[in-house]
């Protein structure tokens, strides 16, 4: 016996990392997760790397910019460009608030600002596969950012924590296919499910085909699924296409944040769900 | 030991550059070049010993720790079985130079997501990921496969460094 394995070793010991990998995937498929006792260490050996990697990368973008441009010029720049995203986050808020009058909801109090208890983070990692869409920010449990948490930037949503270690926390964005953010349009107030997709991009799912959608309408977060609060942006309708069957239609967005682009964030505690009106 | 230590370098390095860099240097949208894959390849023709295929376990692993979507073993499973495919197939292959590693990349790119798909239609039943996953991996498989040689070249160079660090002088 001793000598077939010692003979046969590599292949034994294949197959047993191949049986282990199945073991570890089994309770996915209850919708469990197996405690991970090597991936914090892991990623609390690579955190410092990713850190000045991602100091350095941006430092040098920094100094090349600063190079194409004049130093008043790219300080000019700057403030635009920073005040052309609060007056776009100031549009999508008074876009909300007016559709919200007109259909006479004169007891709701819409939120201009994030929930008290936002926390800050950097992005200092993405994800090692083409085929998930995440980051790793440099905030955790310690922090106060705790599985479940939504993710948002000036311009709009992000994604979801889907996992906190003391130090940092993994988030799935929006654009990844296996995500899900309750959305309503701004106008018609149709509902549906925002998702990321492999064949055409991120996707709005589950919108009845009597709703009459239009392109170029705003979808902003419901509220409803207890982790964003409601009147986010979270993109703009780029195409509708009603089947000959099916029970829905067919709705492609563009999100209003590049989720790969994404350096600071917020990250946000939902509001328990509140009943459809 | 000092070859262990290149390729736990070598992993090392390589997860970094995934999970930073290379979104930033490269403009290939979602795309992330599979270094990992490569690296597996590597091991699997270069170095048929009980490390390697850890190796590749854990490159599989760090991957699945690095990508939140992704569920704790699915990148192991596809990595160990690369290995392996490789590994039987390492006797049929005579990869003479660094540039025909391509190919066998390019393939065990393929066995990659065909090991992935397997688990996620076995386990997870994940809807979306059908006729665009076809355009993913053949994106994925070429950007391997075009990386292949350079990392080859670089991890053999290392490797003879090592070994004529280790040759007595006469």
């Amino acid at each position: 016996m001793l000598s077939f394995v010692r003979r046969y070793q590599v292949l034994v010991s294949s197959f047993l990392c191949v049986l282990l990998s199945l073991y570890l995937v089994a309770p996915a498929a209850k919708g469990e997760s197996r405690a991970d006792p090597i991936g914090p260490i892991l990623i609390a050996l690579i955190r410092p790397f990713q850190t000045g990697v991602r100091a350095v990368v941006s430092g040098t973008k920094n100094v090349y910019q600063g190079y194409l441009a004049l130093i008043g010029l790219s300080a000019e720049n700057d403030r635009l460009r920073s005040h052309i995203v609060e007056l776009e986050a100031e549009r999508n808020r008074l876009l909300e608030a007016e559709a919200t009058n007109k259909r006479l909801r004169e007891l709701m109090d819409f939120r201009t600002e994030l929930p008290a208890g936002s926390i800050t983070a950097s992005v200092i990692g993405n994800s090692a596969s083409t085929w998930f869409n995440s980051v790793l920010l440099d905030k955790g449990t310690s922090h106060g950012v705790n599985k479940g948490m939504g993710v948002v930037s000036l311009m709009g949503v992000v994604g979801q924590v889907v996992s906190a270690t003391s130090k940092n926390a993994k988030v799935l964005l929006i654009t990844d296919p296996h995500s899900g953010v309750d959305v309503l349009t701004q106008q018609s107030r149709a509902r549906g499910i925002v998702t990321g997709s492999l064949e055409t991009g991120p996707i709005m799912k589950y919108v009845k085909r009597s709703e009459d959608l239009q392109e170029g309408e705003r979808l902003v977060t419901s509220g409803l699924d207890g982790i964003f609060p409601k009147g986010l942006l979270v993109g703009t309708i780029s195409k509708v296409q009603k089947k000959s069957f099916g029970l829905f239609q067919y709705v492609e967005i563009n999100l209003a944040v590049d989720p790969s682009r994404i350096e600071e964030v917020l990250v946000v505690r939902g509001q328990p769900a509140q009943a459809q009106d | 030991m000092r070859l262990f230590l290149l390729f736990i370098v070598a992993g090392f390095l390589v997860v970094l550059l995934q999970t930073t860099v290379l979104r930033h240097l490269l403009p290939l949208g979602r795309f992330v070049p599979d270094l990992a894959l490569v690296l597996c390849v590597y091991l699997g023709l270069n170095h048929p010993t009980v490390g390697a295929v850890v190796g590749s376990f854990a490159l599989g692993y760090s991957v699945d720790v690095f990508s939140a979507g992704g569920v704790l073993g699915l990148n192991a499973f596809a990595f160990s079985l690369v290995f392996l495919a490789v590994y039987l197939s390492s006797r049929a292959i005579w990869v003479h130079s660094s540039l025909s590693s391509a190919p066998v990349v390019f393939f065990a790119s393929w066995i990659k997501v065909a090991a992935l798909q397997g688990v996620w239609t076995l386990f997870l039943a994940t809807e979306g990921l059908g006729a665009g996953a076809l355009k993913y991996t053949l994106v994925d498989a070429m950007l391997a496969a075009v990386l292949a040689p350079g990392i080859f070249s670089l991890l053999k160079r290392g490797q003879s460094y090592l070994e004529e660090m280790r040759m007595p002088v006469l």
